[in-house]
């Protein structure tokens, strides 16, 4: 029974979220192709210098890359390429969008996983104890310092690691470097700013939800009657307080990645010269390479549909009393 | 019904009056520019004196219980001391320091009171490099930059931009997510439909990206990064306030209204809208950091209005010059970090007052 | 002595000999050099139209002829240089004859031509600088022709004389045509093509070959040993050439002062501190950029600037000095016209100087102005300028946001017009702005496509008095900035016309002017009547500064001092 329903429901979201995806491309498009500016933009100083007609350049590219024809008739052209598999041609970096995304998102993503594992596992881990311990001296100062880490902004914190641990005790390279091997001890030494500058945030927000949801279960009847039952305080915490705080903390981890972990990658990607998609996408935008900056928002925005869906499906296996209909 | 003249409703005329004026006086007295920020502190300040100080002015009692449980916590009392103190620079600041855009080549790169410089520069006079030591005084307080421009100016200058932004964008978002929360839980069926998956479109787009791509396609500008941050940020909002809204849609005072034949733009905007005011509040409190940084990280990132000097914009400048002027870096940081700070602790005391048990 | 022991004599004195061979250099290590400025667009060279993109693929096919720092010719793949007919019509081209494409076919005269012909002259190409091989014939634009003579020769052929071409010619790099003819006429093919855009085909015609390029990261070069020009030497001494793409300049500095690079560029306020690394070699080199501030001469710009005496005033009262001291660090040289010093060209005498020395002198401007009916004098004997109407002055000077260089000076002639009695009111825009709201300009209320240039009457969308930008100067070929400052220049968005310019800039091109003495002169003319003209306000020639780790061997600093790169090392 719970099979059947279970499977409509995922279909009827993958459903929904391809329209919403549609929707965010089609606003994407519109907007990157309506604004003034024209990709032949940067050329200009270059032909000013060698005494080209400027207007008569632009032209000529912009007619090379089809943006002569009505945004209707690029539109149309683009989402039919797509619908075929084909993700259209960056102009910016002359080589086939999806090449493009292939070659750079692992660049983000181990930034991302590194963040979400260093931050998880100490966050969760001082949320706990703090929780444990609630109103003692531990628990003030990890509420004091989580305090702190939300309201850092990180690519300031950013540029600071870089003036103090590269620039001033010369502990690590100013710059990331794309040729060291990727499942190497150098790459992850490298990434060790990089994690801590996007991480710190996501570190304090999930020690202050853990705690929150850790304190909200110990104050609940099961606990007290576990306790009374003898258990060692070690089972009740781990077994069952935890496994009930688990849940509300899966919803808000996962909005984080969707929202706050995507802006802040980008911004450490940019301070630290990570070549990751959010660089890409940034020198897209200011290039006009629309094909690029659609592709990686709408990438960015099924994998957030996509973690809504897990989450919502995750919670049905946790706690069977949920259902959606 | 005879209509009542309360103050609801001179607070919804005034800010008209107001807006036309100033319209008019836009269009046909030529001299004077009005910006295009006037007209949203005037709207923005009449739905805040409708539907946040009338009611916390008519509950005078309530709001003072507030305040006793709001006092208890230092950590809320240090940060709204913060934030006054950050208004009063805003205002006055500008009128003691220099001009934030004051360029002086003379006074290049000077270090904050208490710290001092060795620099070699170039002599153009004997082409040979000379050694200059420069330490700082009470004259820049906070030391220039490269540019000889008093960091202290630029850092309070930065404070009212910040704060406005902040401010402003805050107040659409939240008046957005509101009426959109609101509405959506009030008439539900179809119209909750249609509003909570437009809401989660808005939720699906990476937030970011869309800032960065519409302030370069429209221009960086002051009103339109508050009109972006405020227009795409207020989803958060709708969703709280829905779920709010919905556990108070039956409750007797609503059932009451209805059957007294209130309309139902009446019952929303002056008996559903100023109950869920202290979740207003603690929202407003708690989103205004994450605007505050949203727009610096425009600016940091080379989006920011050329116009006015704000905290990103110093941010960046400093960036590049790490190695030879690292406080041009690290005031504007610091500001930062502490304006976020002080809202964080804020709405964190705030949420505690109005209700303990709440996980926000 | 044993028969094993001469043997072991022997190898012994064999390995010696080896040993002394290879002492002569030998291909080591990885050169990375560092740019902030921002990645290419392409490999494809011939769609391109950034500086980038050009400099990428430039290491792996060299142009006919390179310059070193006296601006001698250095021949690349020419086997001559290129011959100009007594008429200055004809250019004949020899090229080498050991030129190999990758598939070991050899480069020919047919393979430029076609570059030429089927390529860049071509409709549906867009080639965007195809205007540098057009010349105007009875009032029509029309390409030069392009004929192969034999194997390794081919000839061009215009129908009016401009001195000049040859440098246009000496660039000239090919394009395969036994690839290129595949793609021909179809330029999404040809935009997407592989060999083009990973430079599969480039065989010995460059010191590097194409390996790795991670966008917005690094562009990855590794040594050809095949090299036409330097196989023999065992050049180049590079195992590998890295461009590394940096996001910001302050790390790509710290990059250069921590050893993760081997060369960049540096900020002139940055080379006080870099100077004193002694693991560091620092080079102060002469570049072709230069500083000015337009006036606009336009309708829309303050009426004053019309007038040469207005502009010579305003100009007067700028220091120029202050700003390569204060703006440039020292590092500039005061302009007083286009050409820059380190041109053959430059002629110093008869320049008026304004802006240095006696034609420094703000209260001479001010004189000026009174006497110009631009100011008024006051009781106690201060002069205070005004408009046409009588009110204080107040002009506009815009420049490009976010260019610190262009940002300063505009701060700087603020301060300096302000001590005239000049407000100054900054406008820091956008870029793209810039271009389309303030230089080019139409005709008001005709259907025109704006322009740099539209002639007489049009003006820009925005109005405004003064701009500061940078110009890049071609210190060989003067003319070439004809353009900026003759009428019908398609780069003279500030709008001065004069026709005494004009009939210099002709001279300058035409056929009595292929005697160089000749030219000297039109160039030193030309030189002062610019200086006295004031169209714009000749700022400052800049200079470039850039650093190298201290291993690095063979460099010779100059304005070229890439030219001889393949033969550098690491010690």
């Amino acid at each position: 029974m719970k099979k059947t329903w279970l499977r409509d429901y995922i279909i009827r979201r993958l459903l929904y979220a391809i329209i919403i995806a549609w929707g965010i491309l089609t606003v994407t498009f519109v907007l990157v192709r309506i604004g003034p500016t024209s990709p032949a933009d940067k050329y200009l100083a270059n032909l000013a210098a060698r005494g080209q007609d400027a207007a008569q350049v632009i032209a000529a590219v912009e007619a090379r890359y089809g943006l002569d024809q009505p945004i209707y008739a690029q539109y149309l052209n683009y989402i039919g390429n797509l619908v075929q598999g084909d993700w259209g041609w960056s102009f910016s970096t002359s080589m086939p969008v999806i090449e493009l995304i292939q070659t750079h998102w692992i660049y983000s993503f181990q930034l991302i996983l590194l963040s979400s594992i260093f931050a998880g596992i100490i966050g969760i881990l001082i949320g706990i104890y703090s929780a444990v311990r609630q109103y003692s001296r531990t628990d003030y100062i990890a509420t004091f310092f989580s305090f702190i880490g939300i309201s850092i902004p990180n690519f300031w914190l950013g540029v600071m690691l870089i003036l103090l641990f590269a620039v001033q005790f010369g502990l690590f390279k100013t710059y990331y470097d794309t040729s060291l091997p990727l499942f190497s001890l150098a790459n992850l030494k490298q990434l060790i700013l990089p994690v801590i500058t996007l991480g710190t945030g996501m570190l304090a927000g999930y020690t202050r939800y853990t705690r929150s949801a850790m304190l909200d279960n110990l104050r609940k009847e099961f606990v007290r009657t576990a306790r009374a039952k003898g258990l060692p305080e070690r089972t009740v915490i781990g077994k069952h307080v935890f496994r009930n705080a688990i849940l509300p903390l899966i919803t808000i981890i996962m909005f984080d990645l969707g929202s706050i972990v995507f802006g802040g990658a980008y911004l450490t990607e940019i301070v630290f010269g990570i070549p990751g998609l959010g660089r890409i996408s940034f020198n897209a935008i200011f290039a006009d390479d629309y094909a690029v900056v659609v592709a990686i928002t709408l990438i960015a925005a099924f994998l957030i549909l996509m973690i809504n869906l897990i989450t919502d499906i995750t919670y049905t296996y946790l706690d069977p009393r949920i259902r959606y209909d | 019904m005879t209509k009542r003249f309360g103050i609801r409703n001179l607070a919804l005329i005034l800010p008209a009056l107001l807006i036309g004026l100033t319209l008019l006086l836009d269009i046909f007295v030529i001299e004077t520019i009005v910006e295009p920020l006037v007209y949203l502190y005037i709207a923005l300040g009449g739905i805040f004196i409708i539907y946040v100080i009338s009611p916390l002015y008519a509950s005078r009692r309530l709001v003072n219980y507030y305040w006793q449980r709001v006092k208890r916590n230092r950590l809320a009392v240090a940060g709204l001391g913060f934030i006054l103190f950050l208004i009063l620079l805003a205002i006055i600041g500008p009128f003691l320091t220099a001009d934030p855009t004051a360029v002086s080549f003379e006074e290049k790169n000077i270090p904050p009171v208490g710290f001092t410089l060795k620099e070699s520069i170039y002599e153009l006079e004997t082409g040979q490099f000379i050694t200059r030591t420069a330490t700082g005084d009470w004259q820049h307080p906070l030391g220039t930059d490269n540019k000889g421009r008093d960091l202290l100016a630029m850092i309070i200058s930065g404070a009212g931009v910040s704060l406005q932004v902040g401010l402003l964008a805050t107040g659409i978002a939240l008046a957005l997510g509101t009426l959109i929360g609101v509405i959506s839980a009030y008439f539900g069926g179809k119209t909750d439909n249609i509003l909570m998956r437009f809401t989660d479109i808005m939720m699906t787009f990476p937030f970011f990206l869309l800032l960065v791509l519409i302030v370069f396609i429209f221009g960086a500008n002051l009103a339109i990064i508050v009109l972006v941050i405020g227009l795409t940020g207020w989803t958060g909002t709708a969703r709280l306030i829905r779920s709010e809204t919905l556990s108070l849609r039956t409750r007797e005072f609503i059932m009451a209204a209805k059957a007294l034949g209130a309309s139902d733009g009446r019952v929303v905007l002056t008996h559903l809208v100023p109950n869920v005011i202290s979740l207003i509040i603690v929202i407003a409190t708690l989103s205004i950091p994450g605007v505050i940084v949203a727009e610096a990280a425009l600016s940091f990132i080379g989006l920011g209005d050329p116009a006015v000097t704000s905290w990103g914009m110093v941010l960046r400048a400093g960036q590049q010059t790490l190695d030879t002027a690292w406080w041009v870096a690290v005031a504007p940081g610091v500001m930062l970090f502490l304006t976020v700070l002080a809202f964080n602790f804020v709405g964190d005391g705030l949420r505690d007052a109005f209700d303990p048990r709440s996980s926000l | 002595m044993t028969k094993l022991k001469i043997l072991a004599f022997f190898l012994v004195a064999m390995s010696l000999l080896a040993c002394s061979c290879q002492l002569a250099k030998e291909a080591s290590g990885v050169f990375i050099s560092g740019t902030s400025s921002g990645d290419a667009e392409t490999l494809n060279w011939i769609l391109a139209a950034d500086s980038a993109s050009f400099g990428y693929a430039g290491h792996t096919v060299d142009s006919l002829v390179a310059y070193d720092n006296e601006w001698d010719i250095q021949l690349r793949c020419a086997a001559r240089d290129v011959e100009v007919s007594e008429d200055g019509l004809v250019y004949t081209v020899t090229i080498r004859n050991d030129l190999r494409w990758s598939d070991g076919s050899p480069v020919t005269a047919e393979d430029y031509v076609y570059t030429l012909e089927n390529l860049m002259f071509s409709d549906w190409l867009n080639y965007p600088y195809k205007s540098d091989w057009q010349e105007e014939v009875d009032g029509e634009t029309v390409f030069i022709t392009a004929e192969v003579v034999d194997e390794t020769t081919f000839s061009l052929t215009r129908r009016t004389v401009d001195t000049e071409f040859v440098y246009n010619v000496r660039t000239l790099a090919p394009y395969p045509k036994y690839i290129a003819v595949k793609y021909e006429g179809d330029v999404k093919a040809f935009t997407e093509a592989p060999e083009f855009n990973n430079l599969t085909y480039t065989g010995n015609l460059g010191p590097y070959k194409f390996l790795e390029w991670v966008r917005n990261d690094k562009f990855v070069l590794e040594r050809n040993p095949e090299y036409y020009l330097a196989k023999d030497v065992g050049a180049p001494y590079f195992e590998q050439y890295t461009i590394k793409i940096f996001g910001t300049a302050a790390t790509l500095h710290a990059a250069l002062e921590a050893g993760d690079i081997t060369y960049t560029g540096i900020d002139p306020e940055k080379m006080g501190k870099f100077r004193e690394m002694d693991w560091l070699n620092v080079y102060t080199v002469p570049t072709r950029s230069y500083l000015l501030l337009a006036y606009n001469q336009r309708d829309n710009g303050w009426v004053g600037l019309k007038q040469r005496e207005v502009r010579q005033a305003l100009s007067m009262a700028i220091d120029k000095e202050l700003i390569v001291e204060q703006v440039l660090y020292g590092f500039g040289e005061p302009a007083f016209s286009f050409i820059p010093k380190p041109s053959p060209w430059y002629m110093d005498e008869g320049l008026a100087k304004y802006g240095v020395g006696s034609l420094l002198d703000k209260e001479a401007a001010q004189e000026r102005l009174l006497e110009l009916g631009y100011a008024v004098k006051r009781d106690d004997g201060n002069i205070e300028v005004r408009d046409e109407e009588g009110r204080p002055l107040k002009l506009t000077l815009v420049t490009n946001a976010g260019n610190e260089v262009n940002e300063d000076v505009c701060h700087l002639i603020k301060e300096e017009l302000a001590a005239i009695g000049i407000e100054v009111e900054l406008k820091f825009v956008p870029w793209a702005t810039e271009l389309r709201k303030y230089m080019m300009n139409k005709i008001p209320g005709t259907d025109q496509e704006p322009r740099y240039n539209n002639g007489v009457g049009a003006v820009s969308e925005e109005p405004w008095d003064m701009l500061v930008i940078l110009f890049n100067t071609h210190p060989l070929s003067p003319s070439g900035s004809d353009v900026f400052y003759s009428t019908k220049g398609g780069l003279n968005f500030w709008g001065f016309f004069n026709s005494q310019v004009d009939g210099l800039f002709r001279q300058a091109k035409s056929k009595e002017a292929l005697d160089e003495e000749v030219r000297r002169e039109v160039y030193a003319g030309l030189s002062v009547l610019m200086s006295e003209e004031q169209p714009v306000n000749f700022l400052a020639f800049q200079l470039a500064n850039v650093g190298f780790q201290s291993n690095v061997r063979g460099l010779e600093p100059g304005i070229n001092m890439g030219y001889n790169y393949h033969l550098w090392y690491f010690e």
